[in-house]
């Protein structure tokens, strides 16, 4: 058992030859058994060898993969994103519903929303590594899985920082060191080259990404960083929540050049009467943004900076 | 007599004055700080810059919450009195499921419109009170309390179900959002809505007014009731639809606001115990700036961000009412 390998363990959890003489719900709870003996028996029989990968994610847990991860599942989109950038989108065997960049995700089985994933789901794809958000709900998550022996990676992907940072974890766990190093400093370099230098007059911007109630977004998110690398102002950079409900007499007093909508369609709440008080509704002055790259840090960002520079500049 | 005729008077003074003080401050509180100079010119004269927050945002919205915590209040005394428990509430008939339903049903269709969401909400109101309403006829010929509370109850979390389950499906953006729309506030107040909120709740606010001493003798027992000669069964129906309907017309306009319906009429009665011809006015009023002060509350305790009015009610009502608990039963 010493030398078994992955490989060999992955083979022992489709116990197909003997299910099919077996009908019914005793077949598929002698697999389930059979399946969870398997886990157990990988995760006791495989020590963690020379070329195992070591290292800690940013919910502090030790990530250990033997050698490179083979089969990932992905629940982040960011996540996905970056592992085809890396060059290690054909190892993705499972992603969220959201994961929708580059075209090639799309062909990955659709394991969910990625909020309170269904662990059999991510147990049926086999995964040697699952790619978590790194919030307190995944915990628990992540403890399940451990306990079954796939190793997972919870992994905070908020801004435009973590492009860079989570590209190379993700390099290391998939042994892409080189192309994660070249996808993180492409990615620094465009960043830097798409951020607008400081105008005379930066338009205040609202970021509005629901209408009733009104909810902004604050300080230090994505979108916020994307707004102000472009030239632009949040409106409500004083809120250090990652987003919250505003009223309209705040936006009113404060006066937005402009307000920037995540919704797809006409912006209806521009209809309501008691929106008529701000300047930028009564002028129509709306930037309706669509498209993950907006929503997402991606190696995308530095392009759609530049989108959103131009379209400041052309409404300024 | 004259005593007695001189100390409603000021009573009454004494409210009125209340209920004022309660407007101005809604006025004059807010995200933006304003002085009371600057709120007085800017209701009378329109070029002044604070004229659109006082004029256009302001007012109707603290004018709104009046009405709305009013209505809410009087809902509850009239479903304590006709019901004869004292947990009843605006909510308890199955309206707030209804109505939380039909929003998120309109949040996952992605209906556009600009009232596509307060409509929907009323809707499903509607449907989720005539639901409760023919099972309780159905189990029983005549309207029974009883029954129609455990329909409510009922039909409540059978809606509350189906909206999670919407929730969880959907695979519309934000639609996680409905639940904050469903929590309340105020922030989309206008003169339309007012207006139309105002128009719609007149008619049933007056006929449960016009049902005092129903209500006075309903609340005494059926039996006595009866003897008295009130028709209880057709009371009992009156209370009920006049209620769901503006229950249904304060979720539509500013979302699901708990504890006023219930905890205001109580807290009225603690201090006095009048006859409903009475009490209905003095639990409209109080109710009415319970609500405006709640409001001031959430868009000014953590500026600039707002809170849900709902969360202040139950924050600031249920310690006051613990307080006013104790020392009527010491």
């Amino acid at each position: 058992m010493s030398t078994a390998s992955p490989p060999s363990c992955t083979a022992r959890l489709r116990p197909r030859g003997w299910a099919v003489s077996i009908s019914g719900l005793y077949a598929r709870l002698l697999a389930f058994a059979a399946l969870l003996v398997g886990l157990t028996a990988c995760r006791t029989a495989v020590p963690p060898g020379p070329a195992a990968t070591l290292l800690v994610d940013d919910a502090g847990d030790t990530v250990r993969v033997a050698g490179a991860a083979r089969r990932i599942v992905s629940l982040i989109p960011a996540a996905t994103e970056l592992l085809f950038a890396i060059g290690a989108g054909s190892r993705v065997v499972g992603r969220t519903e959201w994961c929708d960049f580059p075209d090639a995700a799309a062909r990955v089985p659709n394991l969910g929303d990625g909020i309170n994933p269904n662990v059999e789901a991510v147990l049926a794809s086999r995964p040697d590594l699952v790619i978590l958000y790194n919030s307190a709900q995944n915990a628990a998550i992540a403890g399940r899985l451990r306990a079954l022996g796939i190793a997972s990676a919870r992994l905070n992907t908020d801004a435009l920082s973590d492009v860079g940072r989570v590209g190379r974890i993700l390099g290391r766990l998939t042994g892409r060191v080189a192309g994660a190093d070249s996808v993180a400093a492409v990615f620094d370099t465009a960043l830097a080259r798409a951020t607008a230098a400081a105008g005379p007059r930066r338009p205040k911007v609202l970021l509005l990404v629901w209408e009733q109630p009104p909810m902004t977004i604050g300080r230090g998110s994505f979108l916020s960083e994307l707004v102000e690398r472009a030239g632009g102002v949040n409106l409500f950079a004083d809120v250090t929540a990652s987003a919250g409900t505003v009223s309209i007499e705040a936006v009113t007093a404060r006066d937005p050049d402009l307000i920037l909508t995540t919704a797809e369609g006409p912006a209806s709440f521009a209809e309501r009467p008691e929106w008529q008080a701000v300047r930028a509704v009564r002028e129509r002055r709306f930037l309706p943004v669509s498209g993950s790259e907006y929503n997402r840090p991606s190696p995308r960002a530095p392009g759609a900076i530049r989108e959103l520079a131009r379209r400041l500049r052309a409404r300024a | 007599m004259t005593t007695a005729h001189d100390s409603t008077r000021l009573r009454l003074v004494i409210l009125t004055v209340l209920v004022l003080v309660c407007l101005l401050v809604g006025l004059a509180a807010g995200t933006v700080p304003l002085s009371l100079g600057q709120v007085w010119h800017g209701l009378w004269r329109a070029d002044t810059s604070a004229s659109v927050i006082v004029r256009d945002l302001r007012a109707p919205r603290v004018l709104l919450a009046f009405a709305v915590g009013g209505s809410l209040a009087v809902c509850g005394a009239a479903l304590q009195a006709m019901i004869r428990n004292p947990l009843a509430e605006p909510y308890l008939l199955g309206l707030s499921g209804g109505a939380g339903l039909g929003a998120v049903i309109a949040i996952a269709t992605e209906a556009t419109g600009p009232w596509s969401v307060p409509l929907a909400a009323f809707v499903g109101a509607i449907a989720a009170v005539a639901l409760v309403y023919r099972l309780s006829v159905v189990a029983g010929r005549r309207l029974d309390p009883r029954v129609l509370l455990l329909s409510g109850v009922v039909v409540g979390s059978f809606a509350g179900a189906l909206m999670s389950a919407i929730i969880v499906l959907s695979p519309a953006a934000g639609i996680r959002n409905a639940f904050l729309w469903l929590l309340g506030g105020f922030g989309a107040a206008s003169w339309r809505s007012l207006g139309v909120f105002a128009a719609y709740a007149a008619l049933p606010l007056a006929i449960i007014g016009l049902n005092g001493r129903n209500l006075d003798l309903v609340a005494l027992g059926e039996e006595p009731a009866h003897h008295l000669g009130t028709d209880v069964d057709r009371t009992r129906r009156v209370i009920y639809a006049c209620t769901a309907l503006l229950t249904a017309a304060s979720v539509a306009t500013c979302g699901i606001i708990g504890f006023v319906g219930l905890v205001v009429p109580h807290a009225v009665r603690t201090v006095a115990r009048p006859l409903h011809r009475t009490l209905l006015p003095l639990v409209f009023v109080v109710g009415g700036s319970f609500l405006v002060l709640s409001d001031v509350l959430s868009r000014t305790v953590v500026r600039p961000l707002e809170l849900p009015v709902g969360v202040i009610t139950a924050l600031v009502g249920v310690p006051l009412f613990a307080v006013l608990l104790r020392r009527t039963m010491a």
